[in-house]
């Protein structure tokens, strides 16, 4: 490894953000040979909320809590192909719990120097029930955050990567 | 998206005027499929039927939160609707609903729908949030009240 970074993380959630932010963290590790790991929260910590709100059934909990691990299995997967085509090495993780507390575990377990996120809502509410789960992470953190924006551009800097 | 993006004008319907459960639902699902939202109507309806058979999406404190997986939408929905009459909605303490958030998400998507159910529990926690929306003369006040920029 050269230079300051050593260690990304990237945070997978399902949305079309992250897979953008996954595709500029391959850009990333590939330029500045840092290790990049990629990390999907089975959110549990929401699906007990719910639970205990009874906006879900306990049935519903079951059947909602396979259904994000079928799709962190299907986005990590995703992930990885899309650092195979770029020749760059990725390590996924599957972890479960309050999503912005396990990602501030892993930075600290893990030592991560940068910690990367899709594009956040441009809407700014002073309410912070509004905070999702990435706005939280990227607040509690103990590692620098990279944002990344303009998808288009990062979809051009990936498929330019040789 | 986050939920914040989706509550917009065009997702809100104060007020309501129908009378039973099923007929709100319907009205919310109408405002969706009217506004381009919603591409099979009936598929949507019924979705949100079949989960309110399994049980009642009633609430406390006059709040109701109807939702479904359902193929009829292609990412995550939201309709807001206010009934200040107050309708029966089978509520967890027997009183009437007037606060409706209706959801809908393809269920490939389960992250973002999770993540702003969530939002929505923590949202109906705070009884004076929810009194000052019920209280909303108008689609713009809903949206404002919720991003209080």
């Amino acid at each position: 490894m050269n230079g300051p970074l050593k260690k990304i993380m990237v945070y997978i959630d399902g949305t079309e953000q992250s897979i953008t932010a996954a595709q500029y963290a391959i850009c990333l590790s590939r330029t500045t040979n840092a290790q990049l790991t990629a990390i999907y929260v089975v959110n549990t910590r929401a699906l007990r909320d719910l639970v205990k709100s009874r906006i879900f059934l306990e049935a519903e909990q079951a059947e909602y809590q396979q259904d994000l691990e079928a799709d962190a299995d299907r986005y990590l997967n995703h992930i990885r192909q899309m650092a195979r085509q770029k020749g760059v090495a990725i390590e996924t993780l599957k972890s479960s719990g309050t999503v912005h507390t396990e990602i501030k575990n892993k930075i600290n377990e893990l030592e991560i120097d940068l910690l990367i996120l899709g594009e956040l809502s441009t809407i700014r509410s002073r309410r912070d029930e509004f905070y999702n789960e990435s706005e939280r992470a990227m607040r509690s953190a103990s590692c620098s955050v990279l944002i990344v924006k303009d998808e288009d551009r990062v979809w051009e800097m990936y498929e330019s990567l040789t | 998206m986050a939920l914040i993006d989706l509550i917009t004008e065009e997702a809100v319907k104060v007020p309501l005027i129908s009378q039973t459960k099923p007929e709100i639902i319907k009205e919310l699902i109408r405002l969706l499929h009217e506004t381009g939202h919603i591409e099979q109507f009936e598929a949507a309806y019924d979705a949100v039927l079949t989960r309110e058979a399994q049980g009642s999406t009633g609430l406390e404190n006059g709040i109701a939160v109807p939702h479904a997986k359902t193929n009829a939408v292609k990412s995550l929905t939201i309709a807001i609707g206010i009934s200040p009459a107050g309708v029966d909605f089978e509520a967890l303490d027997g009183n009437p609903s007037h606060l409706f958030f209706l959801m809908l998400a393809p269920p490939d998507q389960p992250g973002p729908h999770i993540e702003a159910l969530a939002e929505i529990a923590r949202l109906t926690r705070s009884k004076a949030f929810c009194n000052m929306v019920t209280a909303a003369i108008s689609t713009r006040e809903v949206v404002e009240i919720f991003r209080e920029e």
